[in-house]
């Protein structure tokens, strides 16, 4: 049975044609007749999934679905985007209110871009391009690398250019090679085209993009995908976790603008192997570190009280010892005089009084309110006086007997934060995105032009097509046929 | 030359470019509609002035950009007054592309008011020069910004050339529609019947594009009047002032928790706030929204009602429209076919390879990112609508127009409504 015409141009079409022959128009989209399947069951599924999924409708309802389920996701906030300690079951019954948070919850709204429904979308996507692209590429390529070369003339004439003039079709030929054309002859006939490229282009894109698919699903893998997080205090070294490496952050850095904004932080870090220096770096924002695989991240910074630096004063004002204790571990003791020491009976890094039991304790893991209470104990262990010392609020500070502590100055500590992050995705996702890019320059930047020619009575019909940019088609056939602007002799 | 002289060039040679904008549209429209009145017997050079002037104001736009890169030490990007007056640009010299390649003057008829509104709407952001953030200092800032907002420059004029396709459709079919009645009318009662049913049968798609484009025009209709209301009330200096923000509108719609009636009464009687915004969007956008919708909605009344008579505007412009519906399809296509790529990699690959340099990953779902996908997938739909056999013609239009919607949206929408961390200071009105 004949298929009923081409949509394209309406010629009639040959059975099993995959492509017009006359206006080259893919006809992947077209149903045709298959072998009956005979009862076979699995077939016929396989055969109604295929003609599915190779449908250019179904594949731009596809495409519009998936742009309509990333807009869901953008409305909602993301779990991994929000900025807020608690778990996503307690934050968003706060954030949207409890009906409105726990349906977001629910539907996987919270973590739209990982959800089912969201990933079967994706998936359906990518089984339409792989079917689509193989439905249309094959014979696509048939029809380019083996193409009809004697044409009847009314076929020449219903081209998009057309042209009678006099000549040989060998001198044509010669013409038409010169000018970049590839040429085939078939006795009076010709075919010649150039930027066939052009047509495998959305092929090539196509490919790119299950790339780019591929890659993204594979930072699903966890050895593919890891990521580390590390505070590190001036001078310190840190060990990251299930690494055969350490990093040194000898000293953070920053610069402010006037306006207190910060214009520039960074870390003069090194990596660590083996108790040996490996690679030192400046690690800032937009500049990060790699080793081995890893990109090391300036992501944050924090500050704290660092190290008191405490004066002890006598009876008469005047003083006997500059101490330096450190607020995050005070040592036990320090020396005062030969004879005297101070030992610290307790240490609060964030002094509160409890609530219920009245009792001094600490309100938090951070450095904001620290208080020493140190006993003054001489050669013989006999208490000759006590103080008590907020180091932060300038005039606190309690003492019986001889010695009174006050603070000169507390130096800031600052601690840099590093993220770390290991994607062995990346070089795949970015080998797609340039196949994507490459396959789109060839699409859109380049043209298939085709020319037939056919030589009758020592004259020349010839006719040609512009897949796109047909004024350019026009301007290049004008120039090959030596024809001034101004004639009227090619029509369009 | 000092910073501060260069950045008052800068104010200078906008202005200079937006005399040439808009020299350029009314040169456009004249010789359009002259040619038309005198049959082409007069106005054929006004076109080729238009296009002229219009390159003087890209040329002058250009040194603005360059003058204002220079006196504020970064490139022009990074803010959204910097930001929609870049946009702004980038759509004008997308114009003069494609206009030397098609002459087609009705073309810059419309897109050229689209680049006078997208500058007019830059002053409603703040344009103070503001220091840079570290994570936007990189070579990536002018590469990635650029780049995707030249894309979005060719689909404002692939949009412009869309509407024009719907516009000219529009008035083929209403011609078509009066030849039809004059020959019913002639042949008399008993033809028309059959004529008229098969008019009416023809199809929901005509019923429903008419009223898509006034949906359209309402929408055009809200964002300049968005834009008036702006610049106004900005200008003004009115504020209400409220624990975590200020108003620069009469406060209908109040921040949460707001306390109702605080604020005394609008003309007397309409206690502010009415009533307080929901949880999930701040008062301030919301209150703005409200006014934008109703003064939009009177904007586009004024218009039907006053300039088009009553009729649909849609209806009175397609009359107004001429010219071969395949070719303003054509330069639909054309300027999606080079916006497509260049978006792509301005807005998608070059921001993941900013992203993975800045944040360690070059994907995060954030709002921003995943509007320029979504815009991204709406341009891919019309690239395949268009050879999708019987879906092709308005349909494709129609996602062409959608497409600049979404763009606009991923620009404006989200900075306002959504927060993220592309959420730009001064984003905020």
């Amino acid at each position: 049975m004949a298929l009923a015409k081409c949509p394209g141009c309406a010629a009639a079409l040959p059975e099993e044609s995959n492509f017009c022959p006359e206006c080259g128009r893919a006809l992947g989209d077209l149903e045709r007749p298959r072998a009956a399947a005979q009862g076979n069951g699995w077939v016929e599924f396989v055969d109604k999934a295929w003609d599915f999924f190779a449908s250019t409708r179904v594949a731009v309802v596809l495409i519009a679905l998936l742009a309509v389920a990333s807009i869901l996701g953008s409305l909602v906030e993301q779990e991994h985007l929000y900025q807020d300690w608690r778990p996503p079951q307690l934050y968003y019954p706060d954030r949207y209110g409890a009906f409105w948070g726990n349906l977001y919850l629910r539907l996987g709204l919270t973590h739209a871009y990982t959800s089912t429904w969201y990933s079967t979308l994706v998936l359906m996507v990518v089984v339409s391009l792989i079917i689509c692209s193989f439905h249309r590429l094959v014979p696509l390529h048939r029809m380019l690398t083996r193409p009809q070369v004697w044409k009847l003339p009314h076929f020449i004439r219903r081209q998009d250019v057309v042209h009678e003039a006099a000549g040989s079709i060998d001198e044509m030929e010669k013409k038409l090679k010169k000018r970049g054309y590839t040429v085939l002859r078939d006795r009076e006939c010709l075919y010649a085209d150039r930027g066939r490229l052009s047509r495998y282009g959305p092929y090539i894109i196509h490919i790119g993009l299950l790339l780019v698919a591929f890659s993204a699903v594979g930072k699903a893998v966890p050895a593919w995908n890891q990521t580390r997080d590390v505070w590190i205090q001036d001078g310190q070294t840190v060990k990251v976790p299930d690494t055969d490496f350490a990093i040194t952050n000898h000293k953070f850095t920053m610069e402010l603008y006037t306006t207190g904004m910060p214009t520039r932080f960074a870390t003069d870090a090194s990596i660590i192997r083996d108790g040996e220096e490996v690679k030192r770096q400046t690690i800032e924002v937009n500049k990060p570190m790699s080793h081995e695989g890893w990109e090391v991240y300036q992501t944050s910074w924090r500050e704290e009280p660092g190290v008191a630096r405490v004066k002890v004063t006598n009876q008469g004002g005047f003083p006997v010892a500059n101490l330096a204790i450190d607020l995050r571990q005070p040592e036990q003791e320090y020396r005062i005089t030969d004879q005297v020491k101070m030992a610290i009976v307790a240490y609060y890094h964030d002094f509160t009084l409890d609530p219920q039991t009245k009792a001094p304790a600490n309100a938090s893991f951070e450095i904001r309110n620290p208080v020493i209470m140190a006993d003054f104990i001489d050669q013989k262990g006999e208490t000759v006086g006590r103080a008590a010392l907020m180091v932060l609020s300038k005039e606190s500070s309690y003492f019986t007997g001889p010695y009174a502590l006050s603070v000169e100055n507390v130096d800031t500590r600052w601690y840099t934060a590093l993220k770390l992050h290991k994607d062995k995705t990346v070089p795949w996702m970015y080998f797609g995105l340039g196949v994507v890019m490459l396959g789109m320059m060839i699409t859109f930047f380049l043209f298939h032009w085709q020319v037939w020619v056919r030589e009758e009575q020592g004259k020349l019909l010839v006719g040609a097509r512009a897949y796109k940019n047909k004024f350019g088609l026009k301007q290049d056939l004008k120039r090959l046929l030596g024809i001034v602007d101004g004639e009227v002799s090619i029509s369009a | 030359m000092t910073q501060e002289m260069l950045i008052a060039a800068s104010a200078w040679l906008l202005g200079l470019a937006f005399v040439g904008y808009l020299a350029s549209t009314l040169l456009y429209g004249a010789g359009v509609i002259g040619g038309r009145i005198s049959h082409g017997a007069r106005f054929a050079k006004t076109g080729g002035w238009a296009t002229n002037a219009h390159l003087a104001g890209v040329v002058f736009h250009f040194l603005a950009i360059l003058a204002r890169w220079q006196g504020a030490g970064h490139w022009p990007t990074s803010n959204m007054y910097e930001f929609i007056g870049f946009m702004a640009f980038t759509s004008m010299l997308a114009f003069q592309v494609i206009i030397r390649m098609y002459r087609l003057n009705v073309l810059g008829a419309l897109v050229g008011p689209v680049g006078v509104f997208l500058m007019a709407y830059s002053y409603v952001f703040p344009p103070k020069i503001q220091p840079l953030v570290p994570a936007l200092k990189s070579y990536w800032l002018p590469l990635h910004v650029s780049m995707a907002a030249l894309g979005e420059g060719f689909f404002a004029v692939a949009f412009g050339a869309a509407l024009l396709y719907l516009l000219r459709v529009r008035g083929l079919e209403l011609a078509a529609q009066e030849r039809e009645q004059v020959t019913v009318a002639a042949a008399g009662g008993g033809g028309g019947v059959m004529a008229g049913g098969s008019v009416a049968a023809s199809n929901w798609e005509q019923k429903w594009g008419t009223r898509g484009l006034e949906v359209l025009f309402y929408a055009v209709a809200v964002m300049v009047g968005f834009t008036i209301l702006a610049l106004v009330f900005r200008y003004s200096g009115f504020q209400w002032l409220f624990p975590n923000s200020t108003y620069h509108l009469p406060p209908i719609i109040g921040p949460q928790g707001a306390p109702i009636g605080d604020k005394g009464y609008l003309l007397g009687f309409i206690p502010m706030p009415l009533f307080d915004a929901p949880t999930w969007m701040r008062g301030k956008h919301m209150n703005t929204m409200l006014y934008s919708l109703v003064f939009g909605g009177f904007l586009y009344w004024a218009v039907r009602r006053f300039i088009a008579k009553g009729q649909p505007i849609g209806d009175v412009l397609a009359r107004k429209v001429s010219g071969d519906p395949e070719l303003l399809d054509e330069i639909s296509y054309r300027a999606v076919a080079i916006g497509y790529p260049v978006f792509t990699l301005g807005g998608l690959i070059f921001a993941m390879l900013w992203a993975k340099e800045a944040w360690g990953d070059y994907w995060f779902w954030d709002p921003k990112e995943t509007w320029a996908l979504i815009a991204w997938l709406v341009y891919s739909v019309y690239l395949h609508v268009r050879i999708t056999h019987g879906w092709e013609g308005r349909r494709s239009a129609w996602i062409a127009v959608l497409g600049f919607g979404v763009i606009l949206f991923t620009l404006i929408g989200v900075n306002l409504l959504i927060v993220g961390v592309h959420s730009y200071a001064g984003g905020d009105m």
